[in-house]
């Protein structure tokens, strides 16, 4: 037999050397992490040249731009600050640049318009069992790989049916309906903000709420005019980690936390949701801290709903958040202090009862949309007279 | 027989069988880590057979410059190549899973560009070799006999091919993991390749350590199995591969949930799905009888129990995937009720068999509840069709009622999504007078004889039937607003959903290039302009045996759909029809061999007799059906695939048999196979239908007979 020559004892030792590594290379899969998997920011961009050739019906100069040199303007709206040249159209889809004026293309025409209980929100402390007159226009300044409406929140406002309801049929509508509020959601109110804030001052002259279902990511000035006409808000607080938020939903957690605060100091009633997202949003230290802020910054009244996460759109390759996971979620809540911790997408369980913060007497049982028990007078607990925090109606309308 | 060239062949099957069990392999990982449509499918093996085509066409350019020698064909540098092909098996399919994780957001699926590209890259290196070895094994036979046909290595690659392809499906796919049957199907290859290496080297240290290394390799694959396939979050409870697909049992605390190739499909603790697919159609049945028969067309987790509250006195439950049915009722997800049946079959076929029952005893159902996924696949498809909807009248009680879903909306109806429930409607409403749709979750479609009712907790609490969501949330979510609106969407002139003419697998593509944002226009041109260059360039014999590639594909995807539309999906049958389409190229190309002489004679008269063969499917298809026996498709799948095989020879002898020929004749197959594939499955059956697919092959063939009768081709 020949004798080993060096060429290939080389060979040989590279060949038995690469199993190992080999194996090693493969090590990360006992050890995943899926943040670190993917995409680390999935932050929209603005559309070059997609804006159309000349304004519609349902256009509106914006509200809240700066105009720039060569016909540019930066959008004030949301911490996105799209800036676009002429031709141009915003991340959210619904703003354009037309000839040095930022234009919304969502004004007066929702492309949903529904009746649904306050609890579908969800708002559990406000006026339960309310009828609430809900549109929403297209557009969203995220990318949120879970959204449940991307049918509408990730089109363009040509791109979709509509209604013809201008601010002042919306406020018809709404009485028509017998609701009691207007709710400003499903897709990103903050994107058909002028269509919003023109139907809030008028409703308001009529006396009905007005709510902004929202993701928050708005900045602070418009934000503040939108609070002189909000009767309420539900803000969703995605996760309180801007990896995730950037890497889920294409945002910021910042200035989502602004908007908690600014709200918090403009004394509009909110309540908080968090949709637990296994393998991103379930972490509990994460919650912790969560909280933490949330007592430190907004105090111990604001109701914070953990969501259930069922697999939709992009992100519909996860199983569902397991309910004790839930359970435990609000348990951790209620201990780090926060008063009123619900359950969301969860059917039938205590976690969608209102409990008294001071007597821990039932308050209100929840069954669904259905209220089989209803233990408040007023904004008190009927059995210990504690203000319940929170919007409720009038003693004699009840 | 020259000193080498038994070893060369050798290879060459092993090769065969190799490849065929991974591409096999290939495919299912893909379809358990993407979304898997029939655009998917397609794409993948598009991937595959466009880089075996490329690989083929490097095989000779490679070889020909040779690069000082170092390309030069020799036996050592074969049996060398083979231990690398046999080594990356097992490294491809731990890629597609390691990867997928690495550059795509854990949890999502992914669109057409990101699914082309991946597939694309991770199955380059394999492809490309695999490509590469078959020409150069017959580069290093002609090294020793200059004149050995090209012929005859495609045969015996072919037979590679058919047992490579009746292993995996008839044995492997039953017995063994991922990685085991790589294992398994390499061996063979290790072995070849082991002897192919002169008989005073095989002892040699380096190639002892290459052996070595790529055993360990494999072996190593079969060990990093379960690791690979390890859940982010909770844990693996179960985990199988059926000879359907992958199965996996997911825990996360009490939780479990079922996932069919990485699709979470049903949860223990998901009551809502539940309740809205058992209890909308259920209360629609009189409140004073009790249902006698109920056909559950799959299931989901807790349907079964909901079932119950009606006490039927027979539950027929139908699933085509024994093992999801058994571990459903295992994991708790289902429970047995009383009174009920389990049939493991293909839904439609039990039903088509009921109908065509001996004793002339057809049971008839007071409700029908097809628990089945989105129509993205052709097997899908058949659930959904008026040939269907025909097929489930003829087996409902005249007060009975049929239910089926599609995925739901929240607040707005896209419009793909419109133009789908509108197809279906129509369709139904051929055979059904009252259809009602109920929005949710899912958008729950009625569909009977009788007047239908809107308000189901009523009905639910005439029939004292408690329910935990219905009773709770109907009234908020499905407002008679909501459900006006929903039904008064429906589009009256959206063509119907056929069996021949899959106009909601067209609607569903639409829908999932909106999901992304994305569409194929860029791919579609860049591919027309790459096949445009790639057409001009070659000969037309060459283009014959494009033609025959894409023909022999497209053909044996037409005989496939249109057997599962006619006989259900039958594991067995359709594995059958596929071995028989890769085993009538062998004698073909026999036949071929012998008749190579008079090649032009034989390019014309086997392209006639493909054009009326295809002639013959169309009448087939149109007018025979299910009335046909079975064994008339496969005849027809094995006599295409001959009369395709003899042209290779044929085409290769009137090119002039040298290496280049070969390679490029090689290629030729390969890249028209690929376009075929790609095509048929993802164009022209959605958008033509069965038949004007059909005339397509046909007419490509007239083409291809144009050319053998053209003097001259553009070069």
């Amino acid at each position: 037999m020949d004798k080993i020559n060096r060429r290939q004892f080389i060979c040989c030792s590279a060949a038995l050397l690469a199993t190992p590594l080999s194996a090693q290379a493969f090590w990360p899969f006992s050890d995943k992490n899926a943040i670190a998997s993917g995409a680390t920011d999935i932050q929209g961009e603005i559309f070059k040249g997609d804006a159309p050739e000349t304004l519609w019906k349902w256009s509106r100069e914006g509200y809240h731009y700066g105009k720039l040199e060569r016909k540019r303007v930066m959008c004030a709206l949301c911490p996105n600050r799209c800036l676009l040249s002429p031709g141009d159209r915003s991340v959210c889809r619904s703003r354009v640049n037309i000839d040095g004026k930022l234009y919304s293309l969502a004004y007066g025409n929702p492309c949903s318009a529904n009746v649904d209980p306050v609890e579908k929100k969800p708002l559990y402390h406000f006026k339960p069992r309310a009828k609430v007159f809900s549109i929403a226009a297209t557009g969203c300044n995220f990318r949120c790989l879970n959204c449940q409406n991307w049918e509408i929140s990730q089109v363009r406002p040509e791109d979709v049916r509509h209604y013809d309801l201008f601010p002042a049929q919306v406020v018809a509508e709404t009485q028509r309906t017998g609701s009691e509020a207007i709710a400003y959601t499903y897709s990103e109110a903050v994107t058909f903000f002028e269509y919003m804030i023109d139907t809030a001052r008028l409703s308001r002259k009529q006396g009905i709420d007005n709510l902004l279902i929202s993701n928050g990511y708005i900045n602070r000035k418009p934000l503040l005019e939108l609070c002189k006409v909000l009767d309420g808000a539900n803000i969703n607080l995605k996760s309180f980690d801007d990896a995730i938020y950037r890497k889920l939903n294409g945002g910021r957690l910042e200035p989502v936390l602004n908007t908690f605060k600014t709200l918090h100091a403009q004394g509009v009633h909110f309540e908080m949701t968090n949709l637990l997202v296994p393998g991103y949003v379930d972490n509990e230290d994460m919650a912790k801290r969560m909280c933490q802020w949330i007592l430190k910054n907004l105090g111990p009244n604001y109701p914070l709903h953990f969501l259930r996460f069922f697999p939709k759109y992009k992100l519909n390759r996860l199983p569902p958040t397991p309910i004790s996971t839930l359970v435990r979620f609000r348990e951790l809540a209620i201990n780090e202090g926060i008063r009123y911790v619900y359950l969301g997408n969860v059917h039938t369980h205590e976690g969608n009862n209102t409990y008294c913060h001071n007597c821990k007497e039932l308050l209100i049982e929840r069954q669904g949309y259905f209220i089989p028990v209803f233990n408040m007078n007023g904004n008190r607990c009927k059995f210990c007279k504690t203000v319940i925090p929170g919007v409720w109606r009038d003693e004699k309308k009840l | 027989m020259s000193k080498n060239e038994g070893a060369v062949l050798a290879v060459v099957v092993a090769t065969g069988i190799s490849s065929v069990v991974t591409q096999l392999l290939t495919i299912r990982e893909f379809l358990a880590q993407f979304q898997g449509n029939e655009f998917v499918i397609a794409l993948i093996f598009f991937n595959w057979l466009i880089l075996g085509g490329i690989g083929t066409l490097l095989s000779r350019v490679i070889t020909k410059r040779s690069f000082g020698g170092t390309w030069r064909p020799t036996v050592n540098r074969l049996a060398w190549l083979s231990l690398i092909l046999a080594a990356l098996t097992p490294l491809q399919i731990l890629a597609i899973r390691f990867f997928k994780n690495f550059f795509f957001t854990h949890g999502v699926s992914v669109g057409f560009y990101p699914t082309l590209a991946y597939s694309f890259s991770l199955i380059m290196p394999y492809g490309l070799l695999l490509g590469f070895v078959l020409p150069y094994s017959l580069y290093v036979i002609r090294n020793e006999t200059p004149d050995y046909p090209g012929a005859r290595l495609y045969i015996t690659d072919n037979l590679g091919d058919v047992v490579g392809g009746a292993l995996f499906s008839f044995v492997l796919v039953f017995l063994l993991s991922p990685l085991k049957a790589v294992f398994a199907a390499n061996l063979p290859l290790l072995i070849a390749a082991w002897r192919l290496f002169p008989a005073r080297q095989r002892l040699q240290p380096g190639v002892i350590c290459g052996l070595g290394f790529t055993l360990v390799l494999l072996a190593a694959g079969i060990y990093w199995e379960r690791a690979s396939l390890k859940p982010q979050t909770g844990k693996s409870a179960y985990y199988n591969e059926s000879r359907y697909g992958r199965i996996t049992v997911h825990q996360d605390h009490e939780q479990f949930t079922l996932f069919v190739d990485g699709s979470p499909l049903f949860s223990n603790q998901n009551i809502v799905r539940a309740e809205e697919a058992i209890h909308y159609p259920m209360a629609q049945l009189s409140a004073n009888a009790r249902p006698q028969r109920i056909l559950l067309i799959s299931a989901q987790a807790g349907m079964l129990t909901q079932l119950q509250k009606y006490h039927p006195q027979q539950a027929d439950y139908v699933e085509l995937d024994p093992e999801v049915a058994r571990i459903q009722f295992h994991y708790g997800l289902l429970q047995k009720i009383p009174g009920l049946n389990i049939i493991h079959q293909d839904g439609r076929a039990y039903l088509s068999q009921q109908a065509h029952s001996r004793s002339g005893h057809k049971p008839l159902y007071d409700a029908i509840i097809i628990n089945l996924p989105e129509p993205e696949t052709f097997q899908m498809n058949r659930f959904f069709t008026d040939r269907f909807f025909q097929l489930a009248k003829r087996h409902l009680a005249p007060d009975g009622i049929v239910s089926f879903s599609m995925s739901g909306f929240d607040n707005y109806l896209a419009e793909p999504q419109r133009q789908k429930i509108s197809s279906l409607y129509n369709t139904a409403a051929a055979y059904f007078k009252h259809i009602l749709l109920l929005p949710g979750q899912e958008i729950i479609f009625l569909c009977r004889n009788q007047p239908l009712n809107t308000d189901i907790p009523e009905l639910l609490e005439q029939k004292g039937i408690t329910t935990e969501y219905i009773r709770s949330y109907y009234y908020g979510n499905l407002t008679t607003d909501r459900i006006q609106y929903l039904n008064g969407l429906i589009d009256p002139d959206t063509p119907v959903n056929r069996d021949l003419s899959p106009y909601l697998m067209r609607l569903m593509f639409s829908q999932w290039f909106a999901k992304f944002g994305t569409s194929p226009v860029s791919f579609i041109i860049a591919l027309a302009v790459l096949l445009t260059f790639y057409l001009m360039r070659i000969s037309k014999e060459e283009f014959v045996l494009f033609t025959t590639g894409a023909m022999t594909m497209g053909s044996e995807i037409l005989v496939i759909f249109a057997f599962q539309i006619f006989f259900g999906y039958i594991y067995f049958q359709i594995g059958i029809i596929v071995t028989l389409f890769l085993s009538g190229l062998l004698p073909g190309a026999w036949i071929g061999d012998r008749l190579k002489r008079q090649g032009q004679f034989v390019l014309v008269l086997t392209d006639i007799l493909l054009i009326l063969f295809l002639g013959i499917f169309i009448v087939a298809v149109l007018f025979g059906g299910d009335r046909l026996p079975p064994a008339a498709f496969l005849g027809f799948g094995f006599m295409t695939a001959l009369v395709c095989g003899c042209q290779f020879p044929a085409a290769l002898c009137l090119r002039g048999d040298d290496n280049p020929a070969a390679s490029r004749a090689f290629s030729a197959d390969l890249l028209g196979a690929a376009m075929g594939a790609l095509c048929v499955s993802a164009v022209l059956i959605p958008y033509l239908g069965l038949v004007w697919t059909t005339v397509v092959l046909i007419s490509i063939k007239i083409v291809s007979l144009t050319v053998i009768g053209s003097k001259s081709w553009i070069k």
